[in-house]
């Protein structure tokens, strides 16, 4: 797996090309090994993607969103200043 | 048809009428056209019906209310228009600049009158749509359509922003359409006007602030159905620009799916309702995809523990493997063993039977010999003691005949002849001499007697 954070299409990607080359009983035990250990790291990436939008909806208004990060951002400048 | 020639000398009128002329017809209409090209040229407007281009002319009617009037524009004027292709058909509103002109015809071809258009402008929603059409050439020359669908947009997004009025169905119809997939992330929702001046404007802050502040991977820009006025914000050339600049992919649902604002044209991806804007948003079925991961799960647990054991079990096979050869080659061999014993039994049993067969056989022949040669014996001796008393028998016959043979020959003997007294010449060798002539040539001759030898000499007598 590449160090930047991959995107979940590209993980079911990788995993499902994993899946493939396991189902084809041609990787050798090494291979196997290393192979599941990249899918177990792979499904727990997806199964934290899914569960992010999983866990209920959660409604934002924008205006609200503004007003509050440019409250915080007056009040972190009034503590600076 | 042919028309008479015009004769030399003009017809006489109508007796009584006090019109002038009679004037031939082509001066007439060329008068005619003269005048009518007097009108002032105008813009009149109306609506187009029975639009016909031709290679030259195109060719309609604009009528209203009131009236109507035939139109022609050069074919070279129209195309100059660059009208969007179907803006102008029957019924379109539209203002036509121009002046009345009329064809005068000939023997050959019938006149015609027409308000010669020179330019033309739609109208009404045709002005619109026109307005439209120009926009959207300028946005697409500058590449303007191409940067919002460039841009990667993800399967799952964990924020999506919505941009859409506040009380409006389209609101529902996102919901819906995020619940359809099973996605329960966060969503923030930028209200704004949707169909005034204001609207423009405010959407465009709300894209800019949603892509600045709110964090979301995706925008869907919804609004319900509507008349292209109503519509128009959509079609600002502001926002577009905004959308088609903005990092954050749009995903775009305005109107019905007949409409196209620009909106539709600059966005990532254009929808034909906020429902399917959703689900394009979020392109992932999240519950099947949970499932779908939970086989894969099941999958790679199944192949890892499998990978271990089917080699473990190899391993274990192999570890067997010297000790079963032997006693594989053991068993071999015992097999081996057991067929050349019964193979050895079954060979001397044959060859037992054969013996005692040709015991028998022999047994048998020596006692047909021995009856043969019984039978033989005492043919033998049979013959034998036939023989014996055949032979004594011949010997006896044979003697007897030698008897009288040799009574035969001694009856024969020359000395028996002798004893009786005849005498024998011979010559001085003791060859006996049988005829006259012999004893003559021999002169000296033996004479062989009973008694004795005499020799004596041959004298002829005289």
């Amino acid at each position: 797996m590449t160090e930047e954070q991959p995107t979940y299409e590209a993980a079911c990607a990788r995993l499902e090309a994993i899946i493939r080359r396991l189902d084809s009983s041609e990787a050798g035990l090494r291979e196997t090994l290393d192979l599941c250990k990249e899918g177990r790291s792979l499904v727990e990436f997806c199964a934290g993607e899914l569960d992010a939008v999983g866990q209920g909806l959660e409604e934002l208004k924008l205006d609200e969103l503004v007003a509050r990060l440019e409250a915080g951002a007056r009040a972190s400048s009034s503590v600076e200043s | 048809m042919t028309y008479p020639r015009q004769a030399a000398l003009p017809p006489t009128g109508i007796p009584g009428s006090e019109l002038s002329g009679p004037h031939p017809v082509g001066q007439y209409a060329a008068r005619l056209r003269d005048r009518l090209r007097e009108f002032a040229r105008v813009q009149i407007f109306g609506e187009v019906w029975n639009l016909r281009p031709s290679r030259a002319k195109v060719y309609f009617e604009l009528r209203d209310a009131g009236g109507a009037m035939p139109c022609s524009m050069w074919r070279n004027d129209w195309e100059a228009l660059g009208l969007p292709e179907g803006l102008i058909a029957d019924g379109a509103q539209v203002v036509v600049a121009g002046g009345c002109d009329f064809y005068p015809g000939s023997s050959t071809s019938s006149p015609s009158f027409q308000f010669a258009v020179s330019d033309l402008r739609p109208a009404g929603e045709g002005d619109l749509l026109a307005q439209l059409a120009r926009l959207r050439r300028l946005l697409d020359a500058e590449g303007l359509f191409a940067p919002q669908k460039a841009l990667a947009r993800p399967t799952l997004p964990r924020s999506i922003g919505v941009v859409t009025g506040e009380g409006g169905k389209a609101r529902d119809d996102v919901l819906a359409g995020l619940e359809r997939q099973g996605w329960a992330g966060r969503l923030v929702w930028a209200f704004a006007p949707v169909q005034d001046r204001h609207a423009a404007p405010r959407i465009g802050r709300a894209l800019r602030d949603l892509a600045a502040y709110a964090d979301v991977d995706v925008i869907v820009v919804a609004r319900g159905g509507g008349s292209l006025a109503d519509l128009f914000a959509f079609c600002d050339e502001a926002l577009c620009r905004t959308v088609a600049l903005l990092p954050v992919p749009v995903i775009a649902s305005v109107g019905h799916h007949t409409d196209r604002t620009l909106l539709d044209d600059v966005a990532a991806v254009s929808c034909s309702t906020p429902t399917h804007a959703a689900q394009s948003a979020v392109r992932l079925d999240c519950v099947a995809a949970r499932a779908g991961l939970r086989d894969n799960a099941r999958h790679l647990e199944r192949h890892g523990r499998a990978a271990v054991l089917s080699r473990a079990r190899t391993l274990a096979q192999l570890s067997r493997a010297p000790s079963e050869h032997i006693a594989r080659h053991r068993r071999r061999l015992h097999q081996q063993l057991r067929e050349l014993r019964a193979s050895a039994r079954r060979r001397a049993d044959e060859e037992r039977t054969i013996t005692s067969r040709r015991l028998l056989v022999i047994g048998r022949k020596a006692e047909v010999a021995r009856l043969h040669r019984a039978r033989a014996a005492s043919g033998l001796s049979a013959l034998s003691g036939d023989l014996g008393r055949k032979g004594a028998a011949a010997g006896a016959q044979r003697r007897r005949d030698l008897e009288r043979l040799a009574l035969a020959l001694a009856a024969h003997e020359p000395e028996r002849t002798l004893e009786r007294g005849y005498a024998l010449v011979e010559d001085s060798g003791g060859e006996p001499l049988g005829s006259a002539t012999e004893v003559r040539a021999a002169g000296r001759v033996n004479l062989r007697l009973r008694d004795g030898r005499v020799m004596a000499r041959v004298e002829e007598e005289k």
